[in-house]
């Protein structure tokens, strides 16, 4: 093992896969082995085994001895498709749960390719104190100031790393709110235009980063020290099964480039389970002209891109890149949950008002979803009219002035509650919800119940379920099974670095005997489809787990009062499960 | 009878003509069902239609009115 002090550089020797340890109060770096309990984890797997290994679950997140861990997925770096997906993971402070959140974008392929299966960054600096993570392409790491980057937004401060390291580079990074640790921040990881873009937006990873002392992580694309592939032979022949299931498949090859995850607005809307004016009702007035399919019409007409590749390795295109009335870029990608929390819970049915407010939550470096939400419950409270566009920009331009308001809000639904005395918080476990309204979904309330990271669009969405018929969404019957087995299967998928995009067409037939096929190839393993609800179980008791000792238990497990109370519009139904119901959702598992 | 149809997704540039914001008369036997609006609309299974009327996915099927809008669209999954 060899420590390097800070502004020194270390090399992983490129043989073998390594771990990265960055001490931020120490500035030093040192490559490790992978310990046997690691072998063959990657993405939340491993982000949430090392966390519940090694981070005390009563911490406090900003402090030193939280652990933010940032890790490729176990497929990452290969030439497998789809497989760009980066894991984030630390001890979150918006819910105080364990936390992993995941993002697209350049930095999971490079690191991949560097044989790096994780950072795992330790400690603080001292405050005020802030350093970039450095790692060029033959492995060499390094902390160097980044003093003179303080303040700055993801879009300035990316754009002064590609002038300063090169535009092939991979950047994680956080903008203002990060900086002040507020709860809902976000790390933004640069797409392959080289904006900071993609957003692992979920659970304040953000404020982590920040508390850390760490304002980016750039790593050089191009490096030549993969781990190896056990059958390369089998690998390619599997890896070629697995993109033409995907391009095959008429959601991953057909819907999601047309109009990406926005298809979903009329859907939903049309099933009434659409969180609308901080989830009063449950469609939004004018939802057709935030749509999907209005959206890919303006965009088209504006010399946009309505099928964009986002993140290395995709085929899948689900990105889009929105322009202004003059062509002008605004933002990339516009996607579904962002269109819901900045518009449908805000009231602001109009895309162009939304495309400006995502554009400004990259660039703050703000959750999307929690942000909107916590706006809507202000706007509930009176503070501001429901569909005041220019209100909902000023306040979150706020967050960015680090003025008291923009503090409470960039601190999330909870905290905005508090300040303005409103109790009808969509939120579980201090995190916001996600486009899908319990009451009008039965299923997708258990999985915001019970996922162990608060409510998580993510972590099991029941609503291609329903739209395709299997389920009842209004009726409490098969949602804890469903629910069940999408959160085992979602933290299986979550390992690997594949994008659940693309994953939709890997679950079943040809495909998911490819993907199986891919990862024996890989590992050199003989796996059966058994054992990949196997990997997902383990890894949410591993969270579970945590979470028990950090203090968690079933009563926590529960929506807010009003899900309960009040009846959504226009199927005015009220969330129907019972706590037996959702206790059984993991007690099955730990029995 | 006449069902008045809304089409979303892709499913809008397999009809010539269709703009989305006056949507489409589709004839159909009178008490039509689902099944008989998605042939008039040669919209074949493998495309995994929905079609959503009042709030709520109909079957096959189910009968359709003429009195409200009918969508249909593609499934989807969300994550």
């Amino acid at each position: 093992m060899v420590i390097r002090l800070h502004g020194a550089t270390i090399n992983n020797g490129g043989v073998g896969m390594k771990l990265l340890r960055v001490d931020m109060s120490t500035k030093s770096v040192r490559f490790e082995d992978v310990p046997a309990q690691y072998m063959g984890l990657g993405g939340r797997g491993l982000t949430s085994i090392i966390i519940n290994t090694e981070v005390p679950p009563t911490c406090d997140p900003l402090g030193p001895q939280n652990k933010m861990i940032i890790a490729p997925g176990s497929l990452s770096g290969t030439p497998l498709v789809n497989t760009s997906r980066i894991s984030i993971g630390a001890k979150s402070p918006l819910t105080g749960t364990i936390k992993e959140s995941n993002a697209g974008g350049t930095v999971a392929d490079a690191l991949g390719r560097l044989g790096i299966t994780a950072i795992i960054v330790e400690g603080t600096a001292p405050e005020g104190n802030l350093s970039l993570l450095r790692i060029d392409k033959t492995g060499e790491a390094s902390l160097v100031s980044a003093q003179e980057h303080k303040g700055l937004r993801t879009y300035a401060l990316t754009k002064e790393l590609f002038k300063q390291y090169g535009e092939k580079n991979a950047i994680l990074c956080i903008g203002p709110a990060g900086e002040y640790k507020l709860a809902s921040a976000s790390v933004q990881s640069s797409d392959v235009e080289g904006r900071p873009a993609r957003a692992a937006g979920r659970g304040g990873m953000g404020a982590v980063m920040g508390a850390k002392g760490l304002k980016a992580v750039i790593v050089e694309q191009g490096g030549k020290s993969p781990d190896a592939i056990a059958n390369p032979e089998a690998f390619q022949e599997a890896a070629k099964a697995v993109a033409k299931a995907i391009r095959a498949n008429p959601m991953s090859g057909g819907m999601m480039p047309a109009l990406g995850t926005a298809g979903l607005v009329a859907p939903v809307n049309s099933l009434g389970a659409f969180p609308s004016y901080n989830a009063r009702k449950g469609v939004l007035e004018g939802w057709e002209k935030i749509s999907g399919e209005a959206m890919a019409e303006m965009i088209t007409k504006r010399g946009g891109k309505t099928t964009h590749m986002g993140c290395s390795q995709c085929i899948v295109h689900c990105s889009n890149e929105f322009m202004d009335d003059k062509g002008n870029y605004v933002t990339s990608a516009l996607e579904y949950e962002t269109i819901w929390s900045m518009g449908g819970m805000t009231g602001v049915a109009d895309l162009d008002t939304i495309a400006r407010l995502d554009f400004l939550c990259d660039d703050i470096g703000v959750d999307t979803m929690n942000t909107g939400i916590a706006i809507a419950i202000a706007l509930d409270a009176g503070y501001r009219k429901f569909g005041d566009g220019q209100a909902v920009i000023d306040m979150v331009e706020e967050i960015a002035k680090g003025t008291e308001l923009g503090r409470i809000i960039g601190s999330g639904p909870v905290a905005v509650g508090k300040h303005f005395n409103n109790p009808r918080i969509p939120a579980v476990k201090g995190q916001g919800v996600a486009a899908y309204d319990p009451r009008a979904m039965q299923g997708n309330g258990v999985t915001f119940a019970t996922c162990p990271m608060g409510a998580d669009h993510t972590a099991g969405n029941l609503v291609g379920e329903y739209l395709v018929g299997a389920l009842d969404p209004l009726k409490t019957e098969g949602q804890v099974e469903t629910s069940r087995n999408l959160q085992i299967g979602v933290a299986a998928i979550d390992c690997t670095g594949m994008c659940f995009m693309a994953a939709v067409a890997l679950v079943e037939g040809e495909g998911a005997q490819a993907f199986l096929n891919a990862i024996n190839a890989k590992f050199g393993t003989q796996l059966g489809p058994a054992d990949i609800p196997a990997l997902g179980i383990r890894v949410l008791k591993a969270e579970r787990e945590f979470n028990k000792k950090a203090g968690f238990t079933e009563k926590d497990d529960r929506l807010p009062r009003f899900y309960y109370e009040e009846p959504l519009p226009p199927h005015n139904k009220v969330f129907l499960m019972s706590d037996q119901e959702l206790d059984s959702v993991f007690g099955v598992l730990e029995e | 009878m006449q069902a008045m149809v809304k089409l979303y997704g892709t499913l809008g540039k397999s009809v010539p003509g269709y703009v989305h914001a006056d949507g489409i008369s589709v004839t159909i036997p009178e008490g039509g069902k689902v099944a008989d609006l998605l042939s008039a609309l040669n919209i074949p299974e493998s495309q995994n239609v929905v079609v959503v009327m009042d709030g709520r996915i109909l079957t096959s099927n189910e009968t359709l009115r003429n009195d409200v809008w009918v969508n249909v669209m593609q499934s989807l999954h969300g994550g």
